[in-house]
């Protein structure tokens, strides 16, 4: 707290059920990605890079793998003293019984006492499930610049696009928000929220209080709380984000955001060591590259075993290919293994799925790309 | 767990590696990409359940100090473990006085507060997997005073020159320790591994001291084998002793091979290192790669064969990579060919367009040169 007095909360509750098997067990927010990440070292790191000192995570869908890997907050350093990594789950509490989160506000509401600790001035919220770099201090700057109330960072998309998003409309000239619309069916502007939002905490406070005895209420930030903001007259801004920023909400995004990071000039950059993204530390021997190996365009971390072919993919952590394998334009996710001479293509191969020998999956002029979630056996 | 505590000890003399010793002790040198060589020793202890570690440092201990850090990458006990890195400075003077014996004197008094019954001494610059525990118990059941690791070679005439030997008897009981003379194929080389009480080290060094201040801990055994009880263990698996350059190419052009890899590495003895935070590594269509291992961090536009890269190498375009270790954050220019070399750290290779050394002589490139 000692940094830039805000504390951040990140919401981690969701299932993604559009990514299908591969959030049977595990929230959105621990998704792999990118070789060695998961989508909430983003945010995770986000926080750390910005000097914040004090995450608390909201968990709530299948927490167990999240909480355990949020709760050790040294892979991001946020271990010092007065800083950490709090995962929060729904609890059940002396004044009332055990209750879900029935909302992104109501998540926060349920964990004032653990925000009044910290005695905050500034609150920020995000979403544990987005991948993009982001400076918050400069939005904590703006956001003071602007003597706000909240400010909701927004990130310009296609107009046409804009009805799928959560809308902000502008004064235009100061960027203050005078309106904000859920997936409008004809959007007047094009800058759709981020779900990255920063308040005052005693406003926000106060609001939550009043919010949580509102029977009417569905205790979301988006339909609730800036709508009443914005009632009360109060100064909204919208901060304008430029880069790299993904929603993986679907298996198709998931893998096309794999393969945003084989374009040599992709925005994300995850090499930029003045921004540098953490996540746990692996155990794991270096890549191995057999003799007969072929290799191009392609994404691969610590512990893969090369043997065979892998063209336009990403191979994650201890993923093995195997001698006559191949694969195209697919993602193998931690542990995957393609067996002998089988063939992968447009695929997404999950965590410590096997692909057996011979066999072929996904095709080249698919649509969708294809989960490969259960063990594929091999042809004899 | 094993009532023992370990010591990492650092090369004296005899031992020097070209080139790569003039900027950090053995143990710090990049080893396999992503390791240092002392990630083995320490490693080896922690997974034996020893978490009181004392390292001994010698020269240049900067990167060394900074790689050990306060030793949790090494899944130590924040609470019951300890890395404790001690310092000797008696080299300084003439490298006669640069022996073990002097820095564990120099620091006696670190040795003698511990409060452990057996002390397992391995060192810095060699390269193995063992399990202490298991041996500790074969040396107590033994009833020996000193036991010491080796291994079996059958090319002790080109390769272990700086290292010493074991003349056992047929019951493993050792004779003596010799400097290997390079005479004969069929060696058993002595891994510079011992384990015994701590206050019989004590014992010994107390008593080195008193007979000669050039003194090595090998020294005083031979002297006073009559009046102990040394026995050898033999150790299977990959060994390497980095004793000299040649060794350390050697050991790492081994490793490139996934079979050797196997005898080394095994998935339940981890060897930890310090991770560096390093995304994966990019290989653009223009790479060509076989037969190699490369760490993270890396963009590869180049080709890449029978090599080993370190963290976050840049290697452009029409580059030629074969038989060659390139250190962490090297940089090889547009269609320049490196065969048969050690590139150091931070070197890049932009204007010469050929570096090419005889496979019997690998060439060795400064670390953070340009040329």
């Amino acid at each position: 707290m000692k940094q830039n007095s805000m504390l951040a909360m990140i919401l981690a509750g969701g299932r993604g059920s559009r990514l299908h098997d591969l959030t049977n067990k595990v929230a959105k927010p621990a998704v792999s990605y990118g070789g060695k990440y998961r989508i909430v070292d983003f945010p995770l790191s986000n926080c750390a890079n910005s000097g914040i000192d004090v995450v608390g995570v909201l968990t709530q869908y299948e927490s167990v793998e999240l909480n355990s890997y949020v709760a050790a907050g040294r892979r991001w350093g946020l271990d010092s003293k007065d800083s950490g990594v709090y995962v929060l789950p729904p609890r059940e509490k002396a004044d009332a019984g055990l209750d879900v989160y029935r909302g992104t506000a109501d998540a926060i509401s349920q964990n004032i006492d653990f925000i009044d600790q910290y005695a905050p001035e500034y609150l920020l919220v995000l979403s544990g499930d987005h991948i993009y770099k982001m400076n918050y201090d400069k939005m904590l700057a703006y956001h003071k610049e602007r003597q706000a109330d909240a400010t909701i960072a927004v990130i310009e998309v296609p107009l046409k696009e804009a009805s799928r998003f959560g809308i902000m409309n502008t004064d235009g000239e100061t960027d203050r928000i005078t309106e904000f619309v859920e997936k409008p069916p004809v959007p007047q502007s094009n800058l759709a929220s981020m779900g990255i939002y920063i308040f005052n905490w005693k406003l926000l406070r106060r609001l939550l209080l009043a919010d949580m005895k509102n029977p009417e209420s569905s205790h979301d930030f988006g339909k609730d709380i800036i709508p009443t903001l914005l009632g009360d007259d109060k100064r909204l801004f919208a901060y304008r984000f430029k880069g790299y920023w993904k929603d993986v909400g679907t298996i198709d995004s998931l893998w096309e955001a794999n393969m945003d990071l084989l374009s040599p000039d992709n925005e994300l950059d995850l090499s930029d060591r003045t921004w540098t993204i953490y996540t746990e530390d692996v155990t794991a021997l270096p890549q191995y590259i057999g003799t007969e190996a072929k290799i191009q365009n392609a994404y691969i971390t610590q512990g893969c075993i090369i043997e065979g072919e892998v063209t336009n993919s990403v191979i994650f952590t201890g993923a093995k290919v195997r001698p006559g394998a191949k694969v195209i334009d697919s993602v193998l996710m931690p542990g995957a293994v393609v067996e002998d001479g089988a063939v992968v293509v447009r695929a997404l191969v999950a965590n410590g799925i096997t692909v057996g020998k011979g066999a072929l999956v996904g095709s080249a002029d698919s649509e969708h790309i294809e989960l490969i979630a259960k063990r594929v056996k091999g042809a004899e | 767990m094993y009532k023992a505590f370990g010591i990492v000890n650092s090369s004296s003399k005899n031992i020097r590696v070209e080139g790569l010793e003039d900027y950090r002790p053995i143990g710090a040198f990049s080893f396999l990409g992503r390791y240092r060589v002392i990630d083995f020793p320490i490693s080896n202890l922690s997974n034996s359940d020893i978490d009181r570690i004392q390292i001994y440092v010698q020269e240049k201990p900067r990167t060394l100090v900074s790689h050990i850090g306060t030793g949790r990458h090494y899944n130590i006990n924040s609470k019951s473990g300890r890395l404790q890195i001690l310092f000797s400075d008696t080299a300084k003077r003439n490298d006669i006085y640069n022996t073990d014996i002097a820095a564990y004197y120099e620091n006696l008094e670190c040795i003698e507060a511990m409060h452990h019954e057996y002390v397992v001494i391995t060192p810095d610059y060699m390269v193995y997997s063992a399990d202490f525990s298991t041996l500790i118990a074969q040396h107590i059941d033994s009833g020996a005073d000193i036991t010491l690791l080796y291994h079996s070679v059958d090319n002790a005439k080109e390769a272990y020159l700086n290292c010493n030997i074991l003349n056992l008897n047929k019951q493993r009981g050792v004779l003596s320790i010799e400097p290997n003379h390079g005479n004969a194929k069929n060696r058993n080389i002595f891994m510079d591994t011992y384990i015994m009480k701590k206050d019989l080290l004590v014992d010994l060094i107390k008593k080195a001291r008193a007979t000669s201040s050039a003194f090595t801990l090998t020294d005083i055994i031979n002297e006073l084998h009559n009046d102990l009880d040394v026995r050898g263990i033999s150790h299977r698996g990959f060994f390497a002793s980095i004793t000299d350059f040649q060794s350390y190419y050697d050991a790492n052009m081994d490793l490139i091979n996934i079979k050797t890899a196997q005898t080394l590495f095994d998935s339940e003895w981890p060897i930890y290192t310090r991770t560096n935070d390093s995304c994966p590594t990019h290989y653009y269509g223009t790479a060509e790669i076989r037969n190699s291992v490369v760490s993270n961090g890396c963009q590869v536009e180049g080709t890449i064969e029978n090599s080993i890269l370190g963290r976050g190498c840049i290697i452009h375009k029409g580059a030629v990579i074969k038989n060659s270790v390139v250190l962490a954050g090297a940089e090889i220019g547009e269609g320049v060919h490196v065969e048969n070399q050690v590139v150091d750290k931070l070197a890049k290779i932009l204007h010469v367009k050929e570096v090419v050394s005889d496979p019997a002589l690998p060439g060795y490139i400064k670390r953070g040169d340009i040329i």
